[in-house]
């Protein structure tokens, strides 16, 4: 009913508008360009029947700490497409190639408090954690979970034992771009 | 650098442009000033403190004293660069470029005016420019990665795909045995993925698959080294290979459409046509169920049978995959099952059809009044309906029950915008950009499809300023878009995603083509139309106006005007001292810098054009460039230059609308107002009158349409052959009135005795919302262009039957005729109106979520 695959360049705008008509949090083209262009393997969307971006996810690896761990940008579906299980499997697939191609060990979010259905999606569905509570966060106020899932065991500290496990977190300099 | 200071001054010089580079503009500033003291006319400081002074925004400051520094040292690079730089941040490219380039004639291997001068090339796509210089970057700094992938990317971009391989085999000759180190294997991998894709891209399949074979290890895109692999196995018609591949792929996301399609292929059981034998649907049947074992959360393998299965499996299959989901109670199910309902015999009488759609739906919340879906459903059928205002109404009650969904309050905005409550609209749009200054958030996040609708509707109501300010606002979106590549230039190339680079070049090569862009951009066109059309009064004519009051009351008017633009001015400024004390950030950070509050919120100023035909002329050419294939494009473009008298790019666009639908009566139209135009033109007197002449005159013998028939017979022909078609009969009509004025009544006729049923059974919905659009234009025409308001009237009484819920028409359910729209519905039930109850629920129900 609805296809679900890695997002290309021509998705962008709707994905855009896709994030206007559900979503509080909004960002500009450039930030979309700016995702597809460091990360192409962890954009996915939902195509319904008629060729329609129905939901998305929008994802990134934090690359300025130590942790190697990949984040969640943004998601969404569309009111009329809920209940399908469209947010968990564009989920899997954002987390999957967080893991196997970046060699991620945890991927984060924030979720508001007070959205309970999200909340429970991220915890009960995917089997994120609170992390911790970030005050405020949202530009309305709200202060914001920041919610954690372990993706795989740390590597051990010694190295002939790695068969290869991906590709370990791709290198700095990614700055200049974001907004 | 500061070659001709003393050490003192030498150094400071440096201070600057480190303060330049570290944006610590103030410090660079004081430096600047420390050697002016002492060396007033000093080109470069000059210069370097103009550059800085653009950085904290004193424009016009910037430029004089750019200028005045190249102009005291016309033969160093830094002035000249400085000067390319400043061009460069007010994105007058072409203008930088040759900035450059003088640069470069006085220090040619200056590798960083050479790295600037390459990303202007990039951005304005000279290629041939961008070869070049990336050639004589790589020549100069050979051990940089980015200098090799920089040169490859240039040829590969001028269409020299096997170059670029070349050059990228090159580079891996230069790299050492145990490359990749371990922080660099992701880069690696997408270096060999792309020059995997330029081999297949230029055919070398069999390299292209040895390639990837033989670094299957170093390729850490597992996905995309898959779909990589089964795109050139099915090239090489390696199928069964392909399917084992499919086969994984699927394994790893059993939810994309174009695996399973692969898969199909591979096993040659796919058809275009999506027609199968019954052979082959048996075939697939045991597949996909086979499929549906294996993976027993993949919607996908459930849905696509659908497609294929006839009969009594067909039936078992949709009950199999619809009772679940009507369980849980999935809004978009519906929408999901359309395709299949294909046939018009399967449908019914419409009017009965969608009161019945209305019936249910009440029905529906009279049973659960706590299903927020069913009254943005029951808004939808209404619109559809014609009742704007009541459907807005439900839109709105929807979003109240659910503050917090923006969908919802999408949908209430744009409910309200079609009912033309623009003010009500933004309101409620607002709620949902609560930080800073509140409309402004749509447009900075770039809410394209709120800045259309809103323009469309002041459009519709005739306030052309606004308009005009939504439909620019959009262009000027696109417009960043084009200029948000630039920082992509450099970025990708260190960040080594070329692919997706690539990808964004061509994206950005046809981004005007895009739908919204075109609506903006077609809109824009419309209101300049209208503005040349009835300009709005001029000063002088103002000032006639004014003459004729009484001095005091001049005074008081003067007086009162003066109050108003005084008022303005300090509510603005205000505001830009509020907005620019910029009020504690947020920690998701991505608030706008302040910005000058808006002095033409009205878009007043926008309609004071000098030629508002120029100005849709800019955008008719974006149009014309980026969507040949539409007939709005031709439309407008003949609309503009008619009015402009270029006759033969008219003729031009009537030559397009010919080749793009012949039968359309637009098209019609367009061929009759032109021929008769022409016709009745004084006959030539000048040279290029002459040669215009002519070549119409050729032209005109090669039209079919026109082939030795006068444009009367034309017409008359036109109307026999779509006697059936309302819209047809219409422009008929339409042109009759124009070549014979005198038989306005004849052609009034020809549209009332339209016999296409106005409601008549067979179709779509959406059919019946077009036709509602047509009998409204028709309406207009009869009032407005025949002048006729007997006929205007008849036909409205007319509509009003066929359309009950038009509040247009005035239709007897609709909200401008009765109050609250259930009563409506529940009359209709008592009028017996609604039938086929039990064999139209499905039908009924599926069109409810167009």
């Amino acid at each position: 009913m609805v296809c679900i695959r890695q997002a290309t360049i021509d998705d962008l705008l709707a994905m855009q508008a896709c994030n206007l008509l559900c979503l509080p949090e909004n960002y500009q083209m450039k930030y979309y360009f700016y995702h597809i262009l460091s990360w192409p393997q962890l954009l996915y969307v939902a195509e319904d029947y008629g060729g329609r971006i129905v939901g998305y996810v929008l994802a990134k690896m934090e690359e300025e700490t130590t942790e190697c761990h990949g984040h969640i940008t943004s998601l969404a579906v569309v009111r009329t497409h809920r209940k399908l299980g469209l947010a968990t499997k564009l989920m899997t697939a954002a987390q999957n190639a967080m893991e196997h191609v970046f060699g991620a060990e945890y991927v984060s979010l924030h979720v508001r408090r007070s959205n309970r259905a999200a909340f429970n999606l991220y915890n009960e569905t995917l089997g994120y954690k609170i992390h911790d509570i970030e005050a405020k966060y949202y530009a309305d106020g709200e202060d914001a979970y920041d919610m954690r899932k372990q993706l795989r065991v740390k590597p051990p500290v010694h190295h002939h034992h790695h068969h290869h496990h991906g590709g370990g977190c791709c290198s700095g300099e990614a700055k200049g771009a974001e907004n | 650098m500061g070659a001709s200071l003393p050490p003192k001054e030498a150094n400071l010089f440096k201070l600057i442009v480190k303060s330049y580079e570290t944006k610590q503009y103030k410090k660079g500033l004081k430096a600047a000033d420390a050697i002016l003291k002492k060396f007033p006319e000093h080109g470069e400081t000059l210069s370097m403190k103009g550059l800085t002074l653009n950085c904290m925004d004193r424009k016009p400051e910037a430029y004089e004293l750019v200028r005045r520094g190249l102009k005291n040292d016309l033969k160093s690079h830094v002035c000249w660069h400085v000067y390319g730089l400043l061009y460069r941040s007010d994105r007058e490219y072409r203008e930088a470029i040759k900035c450059y380039r003088n640069a470069l004639r006085i220090d040619p291997d200056n590798i960083e005016i050479l790295r600037d001068l390459s990303l202007l090339q990039a951005q304005m796509r000279d290629l041939p420019g961008f070869v070049e210089t990336r050639q004589q970057l790589l020549t100069l700094k050979p051990n940089h990665r980015m200098n090799w992938i920089g040169f490859a990317v240039a040829h590969h971009l001028n269409s020299n795909g096997s170059k670029a391989i070349d050059i990228l085999e090159a580079y891996e000759g230069t790299l050492e045995d145990d490359h990749p180190p371990e922080n660099e294997r992701c880069e690696h991998g997408e270096m060999l993925l792309y020059k995997i894709s330029l081999l297949e891209e230029c055919g070398f399949l069999d390299r292209a698959l040895q390639e990837l074979n033989k670094n299957e290890s170093k390729i850490v895109d597992r996905l995309s080294y898959k779909e990589q692999q089964v795109s050139l196995l099915v090239k090489l018609n390696l199928l069964g290979e392909g399917e084992k591949i499919y086969r994984i792929l699927l394994s790893m996301n059993p939810d994309n459409y174009r695996y399973c399609e692969g898969l199909q292929k591979c096993l040659g059981l796919y058809s275009d046509t999506g027609m199968y034998g019954s052979d082959v649907v048996d075939q697939l049947d045991t597949l996909y169920k086979s499929l549906q074992k294996q993976y027993t959360w993949s919607s996908a393998v459930k849905r696509i049978p659908l497609d294929f299965l006839k009969g009594e499996k067909f039936r078992e299959a949709t009950d199999n995959y619809i009772r679940p989901l009507l369980r849980k109670g999935v809004p978009s199910l519906f929408s999901d099952l359309c395709p299949l309902y294909g046939h018009p015999e399967k449908h019914y009488d419409k009017r009965g059809q969608y009161e019945l759609a209305l019936a249910k739906i009440v029905e529906a919340i009279q049973h659960t009044p706590t299903v927020i879906d069913l009254y943005l459903v029951k808004g939808r059928i209404l619109k559809h309906a014609g009742d704007l205002a009541a459907a807005a109404e439900l839109a709105d009650e929807a979003r109240s029950m659910d503050l917090a969904d923006r969908y919802l309050n999408s949908e209430c905005v744009k409910r309200m915008l079609q009912a033309d409550q623009v003010g009500l609209a933004e309101k409620t749009a607002v709620l949902f950009t609560k930080d800073g200054d509140q409309h402004n958030n749509l447009h900075d996040m770039q809410c394209m499809w709120y800045e259309l609708a809103s323009g469309e509707s002041y459009f519709r109501q005739g306030d052309l300023g606004r308009a005009l300010k939504k439909f620019l606002a959009v262009e000027k979106h696109y417009a960043d878009m084009t200029e948000d590549q630039f920082d992509f230039h450099s970025y990708c190339l260190r960040k080594m995603t070329l692919r997706a680079y690539v990808e964004m070049l061509k994206f950005q090569d046809r981004l005007h083509s895009h739908p919204y862009f075109h609506k903006a951009a077609a809109g824009a066109i419309r209101c300049y139309i209208k503005l040349y059309d009835s300009p709005p009064k001029s000063a002088s004519e103002e000032d006639d106006e004014m003459s004729k009051l009484l001095p005091s009351q001049k005074k008081k008017m003067r007086q009162r005007q003066r109050k108003a633009d005084a008022r303005a001015k300090k509510e603005a400024e205000e505001k830009n001292e509020e907005e620019s004390g910029g009020s504690g950030a947020s920690k998701s950070g991505k608030r706008q810098p302040a910005r000058p509050a808006d002095l033409d919120p009205h878009g007043a100023k926008l309609l004071q054009v000098e030629d508002p035909l120029l100005e849709a002329t800019k955008y008719l050419k974006l149009l014309q460039t980026n969507s040949a294939e539409s007939l709005e494009t031709h439309l407008l473009s003949f609309e503009i230059n008619m009015r402009k008298q270029k006759i033969l790019l008219a003729f031009q666009a009537v030559k397009q609308l010919l080749r793009l639908d012949p039968d359309s009566p637009d098209s019609h139209s367009c061929v009759i107002r032109f021929f008769h135009k022409v016709g009745t033109r004084e006959a030539p007197v000048t040279d290029t009158e002459k040669l215009i002449w002519s070549v119409l005159e050729v032209e005109r013998a090669t039209l079919s349409q026109l082939h030795d028939k006068s444009l009367i017979e034309v017409n008359s022909s036109f109307l026999n052959k779509h006697k059936d078609s309302l819209m047809h009969r219409t422009a008929a009509a339409e042109m009759l009135h124009v070549l014979e004025p005198e038989k306005k009544l004849e052609a009034i006729k020809v549209i009332e005795d339209s016999t296409e049923s106005l409601m008549s059974g067979k179709g779509t919905w959406g059919a019946v919302k077009g036709k509602l659009k047509n009998c409204v234009a028709v309406h207009k025409l009869l009032g407005h262009v025949l002048l006729d308001k007997d006929a205007a009237s008849r036909w409205k009484t007319r509509c009003a039957e066929y359309f009950p819920y038009s509040t247009y028409f005035g239709g007897i359910y609709s909200s401008a005729i009765s109050g609250s729209s259930d009563k409506k519905i529940c009359d209709a039930l008592e009028n017996g109106s609604v039938i086929h109850q039990e064999n139209g629920r499905l039908d009924a129900l599926k069109e409810l979520t167009i």
